[in-house]
């Protein structure tokens, strides 16, 4: 029993390297189509899909998905910054202002939605699922390139089929460092320093391009990681509701709260004087 | 002779004169008296009321001044059957300038338009001319305060004092003789209806008999114009000692 | 993916306009001038349907120079910023609209004020202290909400220009060939030199 427990309780990041072999398995331990995730009865399910379900193409669509959404993450040197906004919209409905668009997939490892609220809720946790398992298989937490990895994998075998979804998997582990990758469901997966993902996301490329380093400090790399989403937030209709912060550090990912966008808005434009197009003495 | 080039406005005689702009001068020179006065800060318009009347309702009658604009004012001198069709044309035009630009017309456009309009009846068209002089009083930002008179020729110039109508030779040199360039709009108002009880024919005056108007800005910079209530008038009257003594009302019903 | 953008400051309005004319996929000119001056004090840039843009654009300068010419006095950039709006509004009720997306940079000397229109080829019209038309909206506004104010002068206002156009550079999928910027103050309308080669820095 002794024997048994030492076996499973060795600390849980000891010896990160991967061998080859490992590394394919990874990669091959997609699930196939055998999760029995059931399909539509039609011959063509991502036509269905579209008609059924794609407000752009079809605005009388019966189901509207979630789409519209901000969010970021960029690596620096004090580790990566992960912000998002909180509003689900479906279609000209705000369906909710407090939804919570980072994934806590385990203590290091974080993801970000956007696209299909369902789509992204349902595979992220599938991943979470995938990352432990990986962890008991081998009794080590998975690297952030190969649990990116399983996910681009894993939405590529669907590809077609209607699946809608911008994902960004962040984390530090003691072989890679901080580690940044976007994976959306055309199943491009790609490593970087910076992403923003969403419908308001060139609103937030706009602010973090300009004042972003890769040397800022950890204060000033959360803020405009805020200041970003909060510019998103002010111009793109789709976003909105909350700021989501977080920070990942090679300890873990630390939050650095859930807040409301409007006494922040309100507060930037006060206090620094920005935002001076909202006025109501331009005649 | 003259009988020759009376009938037609579009020809001239031939000492080179269009008889009948002359004629509508002549009818004009008989018309009551309008003067205006430019002052620092504003621009009074007065003018003598030849129809009084116990029996006329005083204050839905304006017989010689009226609203062109929110930036300007006119006096009229002549028919005022004639006024009006000129009156509402030059409305016309400065709301559809303000529909164009979102701004108000610059004074002088506004009586270069309706000047335009009466040089066309001395040359075409085989009709009467206007019988009708103006002075304009207004203001725009790039020329600030603004004075202009015009006649039925279409010919028009800007004034810093000028008079229309009856005895309006003697006006004119009395304003002549007592402007002066730094008044202001007080002031203006005290030299107008001094020169208006002299030109006049009743020695005393009171607001039935006047009609009194000006152009300013407030402290915050808007432009105003104000058409005088007949206890204003009054109170002027009073205060340059030119009202009737006693009573108020007319004796010399018209 | 034409890209025009404005910026007012203290005692200016800076105007800019990309210089490639694409027709397809192809770029026929990589120095086009997307503006026109209408009056000393007033510039409009444009964008939109080919043929259109120039033919819309000086349509406008001649009527506004007639204005002067006639009237001895230029009309203001507010007066000159409403009749546009009038004439786009007029030709998008008749049988041929224009589709042309405007910027009106000005000074208007009397109140001594830098101005800058927005306008759209539905000709909504907006007064803005910073505007963008295009996909360099999408890029540009954000940048421009946050690092805006008002009173900001001429070498302030650049920097953020500059903000913009390399943001411009690194994300936009197709090269628009940098952009002509012009500048309009008290003392008429200026060309500004604007260095388009240096290479943009990526996260």
């Amino acid at each position: 029993m002794d024997a048994l427990v030492a076996q499973y309780s060795r600390p849980a990041h000891h010896d990160e390297g991967y061998s080859q072999d490992e590394q394919q398995e990874l990669i091959e331990s997609t699930p196939s189509l055998s999760l029995k995730f059931a399909l539509p009865p039609i011959a063509s399910p991502s036509a269905w899909l579209r008609a059924m379900t794609d407000d752009y193409s079809n605005p009388n669509c019966p189901i509207k998905i979630a789409h519209g959404t901000t969010t970021l993450a960029f690596r620096f040197k004090g580790g990566i910054i992960v912000a998002t906004d909180s509003r689900a919209t479906a279609g000209n409905w705000i369906a909710s202002q407090t939804v919570k668009k980072v994934i806590e997939i385990n203590p290091m490892l974080l993801g970000t939605m956007a696209g299909g609220a369902a789509d992204c809720q349902y595979w992220l946790a599938y991943l979470g699922m995938q990352c432990r398992l990986h962890e008991l298989r081998h009794k080590r937490r998975i690297s952030v390139a190969a649990a990116s990895k399983i996910l681009a994998n894993l939405v590529y075998a669907y590809k077609g089929m209607g699946l809608s979804m911008g994902t960004m998997c962040a984390g530090v582990t003691p072989q890679e460092g901080p580690a940044l990758y976007y994976i959306d469901s055309d199943g491009t997966r790609l490593a970087g320093n910076l992403f923003c993902v969403g419908s308001g996301q060139t609103f937030a490329y706009g602010v973090l391009d300009a004042e972003y380093s890769y040397d800022l400090s950890e204060e000033e790399a959360l803020e405009l990681g805020r200041r970003s989403i909060l510019a998103a937030t002010h111009r793109d209709a789709f976003s909105g509701g909350f700021i989501n912060l977080y920070h990942v550090k090679e300890s873990g990912w630390v939050k650095h709260g859930f807040s409301d966008t409007n006494p922040i808005f309100w507060k930037t434009k006060l206090e620094k004087g920005e935002f001076s197009n909202v006025t109501a003495d331009l005649e | 002779m003259s009988r020759r080039y009376d009938s037609r406005t579009t020809i001239f005689s031939p000492e080179g004169r269009l008889y009948q702009v002359e004629y509508a001068l002549e009818a004009i020179s008989h018309a009551g008296t309008a003067l205006g006065i430019l002052a620092q800060d504003g621009i009074v318009l007065a003018a003598e009321r030849k129809v009084t009347s116990k029996l006329l309702e005083q204050d839905t009658s304006a017989e010689k001044l009226y609203i062109l604009n929110d930036n300007m004012i006119c006096a009229v001198a002549g028919m005022t059957a004639d006024a009006n069709i000129l009156i509402n044309y030059a409305r016309q035009a400065a709301q559809r300038y303000l529909l164009t630009y979102n701004e108000d017309i610059p004074c002088e456009q506004l009586v270069r338009r309706l000047c335009d309009l009466k040089q066309g009846y001395t040359q075409h068209g085989g009709l009467r001319p206007f019988g009708v002089s103006f002075i304009y009083a207004g203001y725009d930002p790039q020329r600030q305060f603004q004075l202009y008179q015009s006649n039925p020729s279409g010919n028009y110039g800007g004034w810093k004092a000028t008079s229309v109508g009856a005895n309006n030779a003697s006006a004119q040199s009395l304003l002549k003789q007592d402007y002066k360039e730094e008044c202001d709009l007080k002031e203006a108002c005290g030299l107008a209806v001094k020169v208006l009880s002299k030109t006049m024919d009743s020695t005393k005056l009171s607001s039935e008999k006047i009609e009194f108007a000006t152009v300013g800005r407030t402290k915050a910079g808007k432009v105003y114009h104000h058409l005088w209530g007949a206890d204003e008038i009054d109170a002027l009257l009073k205060e340059h000692d030119l009202a009737k003594k006693g009573e108020e009302t007319a004796e010399n019903v018209g | 993916m034409e890209v025009l953008l404005g910026i007012t400051g203290k005692d200016y309005t800076i105007i800019a306009a990309s210089k490639a004319a694409m027709r397809g996929a192809t770029i026929l000119k990589a120095s086009d001038d997307k503006t026109r001056a209408l009056n000393k004090h007033s510039l409009m840039a444009f964008s939109g349907e080919a043929g259109d843009t120039v033919q819309f654009a000086e349509y406008i300068q001649a009527n506004i120079q007639l204005y002067s010419m006639r009237n001895d006095t230029n009309l203001g950039p507010g007066a000159v910023a409403s009749f546009v709006r009038g004439e786009l509004a007029k030709a998008l009720r008749s049988r041929k609209p224009y589709t042309v997306n405007l910027m009106l940079g000005g000074w208007d000397p009397i109140t001594e004020k830098p101005s800058l229109y927005w306008a759209d080829y539905l000709a909504s019209l907006a007064k803005l202290p910073y505007a963008a038309h295009g996909y360099a909206q999408y890029y540009c506004l954000s940048i421009l909400d946050k690092h805006h104010h008002p009173d900001i002068d001429f070498e302030q206002g650049m920097k953020i220009l500059r903000m913009c156009t390399d943001e411009l550079k690194r994300r936009l999928p197709i090269d628009f060939k940098g952009v002509f910027v012009k500048v309009v103050t008290k003392d008429g309308i200026r060309e500004i030199k604007y260095e388009d080669d240096m290479p943009v820095k990526s996260a």
